[in-house]
């Protein structure tokens, strides 16, 4: 997680197979509120380039992409 | 009752308990192993026949057979409800006030359409999903005379991933065989950033979408429908007009594992990948489109799944070696065009390919309901 933003929720989808981990991000997105903050960590290389476009898409903000080790941390912040 | 006599208890009369108990009749003697399915269905319907049925290419009565009259003999099949299954007392009981006790359980109970989860989908959408569905499509098919279609799914997972770029195909050739293809829109809209969830084959069928003029809508993820200016909404913010909406009907897997303490409210139950035992029991398994496993949810999945697991109790019971592991193996053909179809081979470390059309994959395919009931289903292939 960076070190500025406190997550609202975390997803740990770590061993799940694309699409799983972008649909539990969706799933997380569809039931928080504006302004919360959803971090995801997947072992799915897929999900590194899948989500962010997602985010993007959906007129939501990227906070970033982060390697860490073993996995991928995607952190979101839902803005509509 | 010989004292050493093993009691396997299958809950579900689906392809995936069908198969597993045939399966496991052939594989084991009745001396050794008793087969009890427990399950409520009056009929076996071949589900991949649901993306012919309501175009008229395939006579739906081909495509059902009563459920009890599958079973191979040897196989105990009891038509009743499990209403609770007792991990820790090794027993299961059903509506009717039965106990039965295993040494064995396999779950093979499927998922379920759940259309509450979509409100309006129930007023606005068909399916083909179901032979309810497909009959009722059939129905409004009769009827259309061009206009836009929206084709999609309600959500991520669903039963037989391919079958709705299968279905836009069969509606396509439909539609050129009607006279009304040109009057026609054809929208297929997909949650992912691809029209598949596998690359290579999302690439290979978006050409054959091009080619055919079919217009793809990525990364809709299917929020509201409005049934006052019929219009179907996504999260990502897409608004598509449509006169006739078809929609793969949202899923779960049962409330019974749910209730049971197995699965989440998604009613999925997490399984070990390569032996489909659930939790620390090696005793229980569970089998088709009840897992949670990262693969399709198909007949095929559990076509598979079903050889391994038979395998398995099998050489446990005899006291026979065995060493081997499910590989996440599945099979999947669809058809393309008019004589034409693809292949997929699936397992866990091999993604599947899609290069090629051919005639005989559309053979394979268009023949699958006969190799069903007459071999698949019987556990002889």
């Amino acid at each position: 997680m960076g070190d500025e933003v406190k997550p609202t929720k975390v997803i740990d989808a770590r061993g799940s197979f694309c699409p799983g981990p972008l649909m539990e991000m969706i799933k997380a997105y569809k039931q928080g509120k504006i302004g919360d903050v959803i971090s995801i960590y997947s072992t799915d290389s897929g999900t590194k380039k899948d989500a962010p476009e997602w985010i993007k898409k959906s007129g939501n903000e990227l906070i970033g992409v982060y390697d860490r080790q073993g996995y991928y941390e995607i952190v979101m912040k839902k803005i509509r | 009752m010989p004292t050493n006599l093993k009691t396997v208890v299958i809950i579900g009369d689906g392809a995936a308990g069908t198969i597993m108990a045939n399966k496991l009749r052939f594989h084991s003697d009745p001396s050794e192993i008793r087969i009890v399915v427990i399950g409520n269905s009056s009929r076996h319907y071949f589900k991949p026949d649901g993306v012919h049925i309501p175009f008229g290419f395939r006579d739906y009565r081909n495509s059902v057979k009563p459920s009890a009259a599958l079973f191979n003999y040897g196989v105990e099949y009891l038509r009743d409800t499990v209403s609770g299954i007792n991990l820790d007392d090794g027993s299961v009981t059903t509506v009717s006030g039965k106990t039965i006790e295993y040494d064995y359980l396999v779950i093979a109970t499927g998922d379920r359409f759940t259309t509450g989860d979509l409100p309006g989908y129930d007023q606005e959408a068909f399916h083909f999903y179901s032979l309810e569905g497909a009959l009722k499509l059939k129905d409004r098919l009769k009827d259309f005379k061009g206009g836009r279609i929206v084709i999609g799914q309600a959500s991520i997972p669903i039963q037989c991933p391919p079958a709705p770029y299968e279905f836009t195909f069969q509606l396509d050739q439909f539609l050129r065989l009607k006279g009304i293809r040109e009057r026609t829109e054809i929208h297929y809209v997909y949650p992912l950033n691809r029209v598949f969830t596998i690359q290579n084959v999302a690439a290979y069928i978006e050409g054959l979408f091009e080619e055919k003029g079919i217009i793809v809508h990525k990364m809709f993820n299917v929020d509201t429908i409005d049934s006052g200016s019929k219009r179907i909404n996504s999260i990502e913010g897409e608004s598509l007009p449509y006169d006739l909406l078809i929609l793969v009907p949202p899923h779960r897997g049962q409330e019974l594992l749910t209730k049971a303490g197995m699965a989440d409210e998604s009613g999925y139950v997490d399984v070990d990948r390569s032996h489909l035992n659930y939790g620390s029991y090696d005793n229980v398994f569970v089998v088709g489109d009840a897992t949670n496993l990262p693969i399709s949810k198909a007949g095929a999945t559990a076509h598979f799944e079903s050889e391994y697991l038979a395998n398995r109790i099998s050489s446990e019971v005899n006291g026979n070696a065995f060493f081997e592991s499910y590989n996440g193996e599945v099979a999947c053909t669809t058809i393309t065009g008019p004589n034409e179809g693809i292949t997929l081979f699936f397992s866990y470390t091999k993604p599947p390919r899609a290069n090629f059309q051919s005639k005989s994959d559309y053979f394979l395919k268009w023949t699958s309901s006969d190799t069903y009931f007459s071999a698949m289903i019987r556990g002889i292939m």
